[in-house]
């Protein structure tokens, strides 16, 4: 009988049959795909995109040149120099984010205890060369100016659990 | 309006006979390379929907102009020639297929009376067509002078060869019935009853052999990407590569377009009746040819493709037998019953 | 010996040891923060609390001596919770500074809030904070972060002897402050930043430029002084960031001089970074190394050996003085001289110049007779090391012939006339009765005492003075050199002087003038004014552009002391060698594979490829050479020349301590310090 059963089976292309059913059943569901350009899906206020350096609400940089995030960063993309600016401060001189080295851990920003250096919500930073992707404290500078807003916005969400 | 149809009759039986078929042949080919474009869209988007994805949407409206984007890319790249190529082979394979898939198209009746060429071995003419076509791809896959190229196209030839076989076959079946090779009379024969229901099994062998004759999925083993990257394409670039591409879809419509006139009756509407005999006969022969085409991206959607050695057996081993016994009972019933025409 | 059982495990120590000592010799680590191994025990940070069976309650045990039958616990839950309050309570005022603090990563006090600390506070009043005080270029101040363990009152009494540092108010409000304001004025005031163990006093030209983890530490010798301090020099990069002391005892066990520690900065400044060659309008102009060799096989080709000269610096290892030695030996010059400053004394004999008794010796000296010298700032360590013995009450006395100055600690000046010295050795003068009475007299000679022109003379009174004393004898040599150049005992040990019928430093000199020698190979030499070589045709190798280079025809960039794996001879004749912290810079190379290469474009190929073949060279040319880091005694024999001593007053040659070699003259640190200490004191001086 089994053997009836797997014939009849094998002669009408049963399997064959249900398998072009189940394509085509699919065909009437929704997508899950989105439109990416000007459809979005909805982002972690932990998600970790591009870097950005913060400052304080009366424009003093919050980096202090602790070095910690240099020392975690398991990628060693990020190089930093310091010396005492005119008022004494211990500021950095140079803070560089080799982008095409960083593998966007994470580990920076959890060690600052400052919430200077941040992964900020931005994903859209592709260039046309690699030389772009070498970042400086100005454009770091530049991206924390830029995204300010957001930026707070994600560390007061996230606030709760830190 | 009957006087202006007659006198454009006139006119047009005035130009000179060269006029006459370069036009003939521009009416068919120019909506031929149109819907083709249009045929590897449907195919993304049907593709896409099963899948769940979006298809391409951003050209044009819902993305319709995306085929000639990328033909607009295709065309703009660089041919790039292998150094140890056989340059000349390397340049005719492409165009060969091209021309092929073309030439077939001389038989195809779209309606009544329109055809082209109506000679007596149109069935005979098609077949002889799609066979030389695997010239093309050998000739690809020996000139490119790349193992993958190379075996792409032994596989290719293995292939073809074996699946015309039950193709013979199944189309010797459908002449028993007409007693004819004129396809437009194999179209009319099929006034009664499309032989698709009579002769159901052939057609799904017709069917499942013009997916391998085509290498389409699950028979696409000559390309198999992920086997052969390419296979005999894969030193191919810029319009070099369009050409095998263009050959290809346009293999593909004709295929769906033998079905149609073999099995699901041509230019004729399902049942003789209003309001489905008014719709013109051209119409229900593209719509047809639609829907065979929607079915080989159906298929290419829902199966994984065959590995080599299932490939021949199926062929050999299943179509081969099956197809000669339902040649030799359609013959017996035919002589028995007296029905031969 | 008292017997004491520790966690369990029985040790029998010596009398007076106190129980944390006795727990570090079974290798038990015992939180400290205020107790210092050299300093004295105040026992005021309770961080070392440990249980004692039959004490009431947990006792300090750097302050506790041990006593017979003690049983010991420094492991059970009291005790971590002893600890535990009171690092609560020393972080109550402490700021949390620690990620701008240049103390992070090597702190005492993070590290051990790691093992006793709470990882949140308390404490909700306001904490306390304290202005922060000058004291000098050198030591930055954030007294806020001070956990009042007052080492560093205690290393400016004890060690520096300098009490600049005092504490005000009591309990909480103590505060550290130096008096008047006035900074630290001490050669050794730097080990202020090594020996406070939060981040209150920190390097200040150091500050906020580096961590400790992004340092790669080379373990090396010091070259400022001919003491040869053992340092560590921590480097990022091609940049030397800081020196830091390492541990000898018989060196300078565990401090370094200011010198030592921040002349670093002048290795970035005047350096020579490629060949120079002087062209025919007389400016220098750059040149390759061919071109720079090409120009000497052009000068030295035509010329006979007896008219070529060598003379080695201050700074040059042995390698490179073995090196120029053997390839000037090989050209036929016998002229080779290695005391640029023009002293004159008898090397024959190794006892007759260096410090035989071992700076570790003065420490069983009673009575010490300094002749000619200022130790504070020719050898700061040795003279620390004096002020050790006297604060043991072990020294009675400390006699000065040469300038009445403060030496921190109590001496007896006898003048400084020449005549003093031909008195006590003859027996005539008051002291000699003194030197005589004593155990183990000691007699230091300074290297302002050789450079007169009486120096063999000098020399001779001084040994014959040791001899009648009785400070030669089996078992104590109390006769001793103190250099300035830590390059010059090596020279003199490889035989870098006067060859027969060579002439030296004083016959070179004349010759260049009267065009008798016609090319003068200058190594690291910068004591000797470029108009003193006439015509002479001058290759000057070495690392800055100091008054050498300026009178040079043709320049070769040789490597500072940070940048080459070379040995060092201290004054006690102590073999050490100096590791490689950095490369060269730009073009420069080091010093011994110059003068290889040099030799082989000159045709007299030195015959050794590698740095070990060179060391072995050298130990066949003298076996000192290859006893590393220990001392080999001199055999003491005759040596010096009988004569007179003249009656000039001796005088110390250094006039700024801060400046004496071609690195700290180029450095800025170093300036800044000759500005905050120097000149007030100059002016003070003038204004009396």
């Amino acid at each position: 009988m089994a053997l009836l059963d797997r014939t009849a089976r094998g002669l009408f292309l049963w399997e064959l049959v249900n398998g072009m059913a189940l394509t085509f059943s699919y065909m009437f569901k929704p997508r899950v795909t989105l439109n990416y350009p000007y459809e979005r899906g909805p982002t972690s206020p932990r998600f970790r995109g591009e870097h950005a350096l913060r400052r304080y609400p009366n424009g003093e940089e919050r980096c202090i040149a602790c070095k910690l995030c240099e020392a975690i960063c398991p990628a060693l993309a990020i190089t930093i120099e310091a010396e005492p600016r005119e008022d004494g401060s211990r500021r950095t001189t140079r803070y560089d984010i080799d982008m095409t080295k960083c593998i966007y851990c994470g580990l920076c920003q959890e060690a600052c205890p400052v919430d200077a250096i941040v992964e900020g919500p931005n994903l859209e930073f592709a260039t046309e060369t690699r030389e772009e992707l070498y970042y400086n404290k100005e454009k770091l500078l530049a991206n924390g100016d830029r995204w300010e807003a957001q930026i707070a916005a994600n560390l007061a969400a996230d606030a709760p659990y830190r | 309006m009957s006087d202006i149809l007659a006198q454009l009759g006139a006119f047009w039986a005035d130009l000179p006979l060269i006029v006459r078929i370069i036009a003939g042949i521009l009416v068919i080919v120019v909506p031929l390379l149109i819907g083709m474009a249009l045929l590897t869209y449907f195919e993304r988007k049907v593709m896409a929907a099963m899948q769940l994805r979006q298809g391409p949407n951003l050209v044009g409206p819902f993305g319709l102009l995306q085929p000639f984007a990328d033909g607009l890319k295709l065309l703009s790249k660089e041919t790039v020639v292998p150094v140890q190529a056989n340059a000349g082979v390397f340049f005719a394979a492409p165009m060969l297929t091209f021309l092929l898939a073309l030439v077939a198209w001389a038989v195809i009746p779209f309606g009544e009376g329109l055809v082209l060429a109506d000679i007596n071995v149109g069935v005979l003419y098609l077949f002889a067509i799609s066979s030389l076509g695997v010239y093309g791809i050998i000739m690809a896959g020996w000139a490119s002078n790349s193992k993958y190229a190379f075996l792409g196209g032994l596989r290719a030839a293995a292939q073809m060869v074996s699946y015309e076989v039950s193709i013979g076959l199944v189309i010797i079946t459908v002449l028993l019935c007409v007693g004819s090779l004129n396809l437009s009379k194999i179209v009319e024969a099929q006034k009664t009853v499309w032989f698709f229901i009579p002769l159901f099994p052939m057609f799904i062998i017709f069917f499942i052999s013009a997916l391998a004759e085509t290498n389409r999925a699950p028979f696409d083993l000559p390309e198999g990407e992920s086997e052969l990257s390419g296979g005999f394409n894969v030193e191919y670039s810029s319009m070099t590569f369009a050409l095998f591409f263009l050959g290809e879809y346009i293999n593909m419509i004709l295929m769906s377009a033998m079905t149609v006139i073999l099995f699901l009756g041509g230019w004729l509407p399902p049942l003789d009746i209003a309001p489905l005999n008014w719709i013109p006969g051209p119409l229900w022969f593209i719509a047809k040819i639609t829907f065979v085409l929607f079915c080989f991206i159906w298929v290419r959607a829902t199966l994984p493709r065959y590995r080599y050695d299932q490939l021949m057996r199926l062929g050999w081993k299943v179509f081969l037998p099956f197809s000669l016994i339902w040649v030799v009972l359609t013959s017996g019933v035919l002589v028995y019953f007296d029905l031969l025409p | 010996m008292p017997k004491l059982t520790i966690d369990g495990v029985e040790i029998e120590v010596a009398p007076g040891t106190s129980v944390l000592q006795a727990c570090e010799q079974l290798g038990i680590e015992v939180p400290r923060f205020c107790y210092h191994e050299r300093l004295s025990v105040p026992a005021n940070c309770r961080m070392c609390l440990v249980e004692v069976e039959r004490m009431p309650k947990p006792a300090a045990s750097c302050a506790l001596p041990v006593g017979e039958g003690m049983v010991v616990k420094t492991n059970t839950p009291n005790v971590h919770k002893a600890r535990k309050g009171v690092m609560e309570f020393l972080l109550i005022n402490h700021p949390l500074d620690c990620p701008i603090c240049d103390q992070g990563g090597e702190c005492d006090l993070q590290d051990q809030a790691v093992s006793y600390g709470y990882d949140r506070s308390r404490f909700e009043e306001n904490k306390r904070t304290v202005s922060d005080k000058y004291m000098g270029p050198l030591i930055k101040t954030f007294m806020t972060r001070c956990i009042q363990c007052t080492r560093c009152i205690r290393f400016v009494d004890e060690i520096a002897g300098v009490p600049a540092l005092g504490g005000l108010a009591r309990g909480e409000h103590l505060e550290i402050t130096p008096a008047l304001e006035a900074g630290v004025n001490s050669e050794m005031s730097g080990n202020l930043v090594d020996v406070c163990p939060v981040g209150a006093l920190t390097s200040k030209p150091y500050s906020f430029n580096a961590r400790p983890w992004e340092l790669r530490k080379t373990e090396s010798i010091d070259v400022m002084d001919a003491v040869g301090s053992n340092i560590r020099i921590d480097a990022r990069g091609g940049e030397v960031l800081r020196v830091l002391p390492r541990l000898n005892e018989d060196v300078n066990e565990e401090w370094i001089s200011d010198k030592t520690r921040y002349a670093i900065d002048g290795l970035k400044r005047q350096r020579l970074d490629r060949p120079y060659v002087r062209g025919a309008d007389g400016k220098l102009k750059p040149a390759t190394w061919a071109e720079a060799f090409a120009a000497i096989k052009a000068k030295v080709a035509g010329v006979a050996g007896s008219k070529i000269a060598g003379i080695a610096g201050d700074l040059v290892d042995v390698e490179s003085t073995v090196a120029l030695k053997d390839l000037l030996n090989a050209l036929g010059s016998q002229n080779l001289d290695c005391r640029q400053d023009g002293a004159s004394f008898d090397a024959s004999n190794r006892a007759g110049y260096i410090f035989n008794s071992g700076i570790a010796g003065i420490e069983n000296a009673d009575v010490v007779l300094l002749i000619g010298t200022n130790p504070r700032w020719e050898a700061p360590l040795v003279n620390s090391r004096i002020r050790k013995t006297y604060l043991t009450g072990k020294l009675k006395k400390v006699a000065v012939i040469g300038q009445n100055i403060d030496l921190t600690y109590p001496t007896e000046w006898l003048g400084n006339a020449g005549s003093i010295l031909t008195d006590l050795a003859n027996g005539t003068h008051a002291f000699a009765e003194t030197l005589r009475n004593a155990k183990n007299p000691l007699i230091i000679l300074g290297a302002g005492a050789l450079r007169r022109g009486d120096g063999l003379a000098v020399q001779a009174a001084a040994a014959k003075l040791a001899e009648t004393v009785g400070a030669v004898r089996e078992g104590w040599n109390g006769f001793n050199v103190l250099h300035l150049a830590a390059g010059r005992v090596g020279a003199l040990d490889a035989g870098f002087l006067p060859g027969a019928g060579g002439r030296d430093l004083g016959g070179i000199l004349s010759g260049a003038q009267k065009g008798e020698i016609e090319v003068v190979y200058l190594l690291g030499a910068d004591e000797i004014e470029g108009d003193r070589f006439g015509k002479a045709f001058v290759i000057y190798q070495g690392h800055h552009g100091d008054r050498g280079a300026h009178r040079a025809d043709v320049i070769l960039p040789g490597a500072a002391y940070t940048e080459k794996n070379a040995t060092y001879v201290n004054t006690e004749g102590r073999v050490q060698q100096a590791r490689l912290a950095t490369f060269p810079l730009g073009e420069a190379r080091e010093d011994w594979k110059i003068l290889r290469a040099l030799s082989a474009e000159l045709g007299h190929t030195l015959p050794y490829d590698t740095l070990a073949q060179l060391r072995q060279r050298m130990v066949a040319l003298n076996p000192v050479f290859g006893a590393l880091d220990r001392l080999v005694t001199a055999s003491w024999g005759p040596f010096g020349a009988e004569g007179a001593v003249a009656d000039a007053h001796f005088t110390s040659p250094v006039e700024n301590f801060y400046m004496t070699d071609p690195i700290s003259r180029a450095s800025q640190t170093m300036a800044d310090c000759t500005e905050a200490f120097l000149k007030p004191a100059l002016a003070a001086a003038a204004a009396e």
